[in-house]
């Protein structure tokens, strides 16, 4: 663990360079998980942390005091879980990119998974403005035998008369990868549709709303991904859900809407039948609103 | 003036045949999906689908493994765009279908540039080092010939655009003189798609769109389907 804490601290960028950096070394202590290094800079913060059930999975939540994400802001999470290490990271509310004029807002994402650890990446959705332009890019190294769930809703903002924003452009970009061999190279554009029937219909068609997950685990395969599609399917009100298996194993899972309640919920019981199969945890609820 | 041939320019042409039997014929790549929900229904709404796919994923993914492997100076530096390629392909029939098209391209091209370039490709896919794809076959069979990159791009591209234009030719139906008209005008796609790749960098290999994504992976559960992607 020593040397995972050098290392981590080797990789941080120069003072100045980030306008908001963190990063949570996570490990094993008496049964529970807990950050046994953690440091902030800048317009990121944590808090601390709680036990949602008596798993010793740890939650930490992070909040950004500054409220939004404008052009040119870059933001820097770093996180290691140490082998048998189990953590939930969230955040305390939703992500807004408000006006990105120039150049867009960035967060870099930078996950290692020891072994036989586990990562539940549960941020609140991001919601772009008009004319933002954001880019997120993501980075896991993990070991064969560690789990990692990831979920993303991005919704567009609403205008003050009531009218959705159109933002310009959201990339993000997952590599994962598996025993330091690249399995899944997610890299997804998301630009707002013309709203026509025909019109962008395999960018974002009429819909404005996605959602998001990805799961790598060595438990998963094509039964799961029925069973999970089975659970899913009427709760998809536009028949604009996408559910597939990945190599790592692991699966993918991707839906369009025009609201964010349907993609919320579809993730939820996604994430809650995982969280039950595999490690008998009840249903989450972060109790936040 | 030059009368001589250049030497590239047939086998190009043979490994760009709309009837090469890679089994392109069987795979729609997502367009049958949106034939399936009404999405695409005639001429007009073909060709609009057909620009988009050529926007996102040829030029993105099929496209820039092209450039990149034809960039390559060394094996892991190949080993490396056939492994993003691979990744980059979350739907499973995608990934199959390139794994599929890919060994039968890789045999063809064989058969005709028999490159040791080509061969230590051939031997990575045989190893099991590198998954394969079609896009990759045709790029180091290409760079052996010495065909220009933009031809190179230009070929493939079409190629695939015209299976396409083949398969939407009996899944919509639509008439064949319908389908010539949508691949003459996917010609000025295809040419911007060949600069756009030229300027694209590394963090846009693999870009994909939702609309896209979530049509390929629902096609694995259609009924009633006459591809495999």
């Amino acid at each position: 663990m020593t040397e995972t804490v050098l290392a981590t601290v080797g990789r941080l960028g120069g003072p100045g360079e980030w306008a908001g950096r963190l990063s949570l070394d996570i490990d094993r202590r008496a049964g529970r998980s807990i950050a046994v290094r953690q440091f902030h800079d800048g317009a990121l913060r944590i808090f601390r942390p709680h036990y949602l059930d008596h798993t010793g999975q740890v939650c930490y939540t992070v909040i950004n005091p500054g409220g939004a994400y404008l052009g040119g802001d870059k933001y820097l999470i770093e996180v290691d879980v140490a082998g048998g290490a189990d953590l939930l990271l969230t955040t305390q509310a939703a992500t807004k990119v408000y006006r990105t004029p120039g150049s867009r807002a960035e967060q870099h994402q930078h996950l290692r998974l020891g072994a036989a650890s586990r990562l539940e990446l549960l941020p609140d959705p991001l919601i772009a403005y008009r004319q933002a332009s954001y880019g997120q890019v993501t980075t896991v190294d993990m070991d064969p035998t560690a789990s990692l769930v990831m979920a993303e809703v991005v919704t567009p903002g609403w205008s003050p008369d009531g009218e959705l924003f159109r933002y310009d452009e959201i990339r993000m970009r997952n590599e994962i990868s598996i025993d330091g061999r690249l399995a899944v190279l997610d890299n997804l554009l998301i630009r707002p549709g013309s709203g026509s029937p025909v019109g962008g219909m395999s960018f974002m068609g009429r819909y404005t709303h996605l959602g998001s997950l990805l799961v790598v685990d060595a438990r998963v395969d094509a039964a799961l991904v029925d069973e999970l599609h089975g659970a899913l399917a009427g709760m998809d009100p536009h028949g604009q859900l996408g559910i597939t298996l990945l190599d790592g194993p692991g699966l993918a899972l991707r839906a369009l809407s025009v609201s964010s309640e349907p993609l919320n919920a579809m993730l939820a019981t996604a994430v809650d039948l995982l969280r039950g199969r595999w490690f008998g945890q009840e249903p989450l609820n972060l109790r936040k609103y | 003036m030059n009368h001589t041939l250049r030497a590239y320019l047939l086998p190009l042409q043979q490994l760009s045949d709309s009837a090469l039997p890679t089994g392109a014929f069987s795979h729609s790549l997502g367009l049958e999906t949106s034939l399936h929900r009404c999405e695409v229904h005639d001429e007009l709404s073909f060709a609009d689908w057909l620009t988009q796919f050529i926007r996102i994923q040829l030029v993105h993914s099929d496209g820039l493994a092209i450039r990149l492997a034809v960039e390559a100076a060394t094996e892991p530096e190949l080993q490396r765009v056939d492994r993003e390629l691979h990744a980059a392909a979350l739907p499973r029939e995608i990934r199959e279908a390139g794994v599929k098209m890919g060994a039968r391209m890789l045999d063809i091209a064989l058969a005709v540039v028999p490159s040791p370039e080509l061969q230590l490709y051939a031997a990575a896919v045989a190893r099991g080092d590198c998954a394969g794809h079609p896009a990759l076959a045709f790029a180091v069979a290409g760079k052996s010939l010495g065909v220009p990159l933009p031809e190179l791009l230009a070929a493939y591209m079409f190629a695939t655009v015209t299976s396409l234009t083949q398969n939407a030719i009996r899944g919509i139906p639509i008439g064949q003189g319908a389908g010539q008209r949508v691949l003459a005008g996917a010609h000025s796609e295809v040419g911007d798609g060949v600069v756009r790749i030229q300027a694209l960098g590394r963090e846009d290999f693999g870009v994909t769109a939702p609309g896209l994504e979530i049509a390929q992976m629902q096609h694995e559960r259609q009924r009633a389907r006459m591809f495999m992607s």
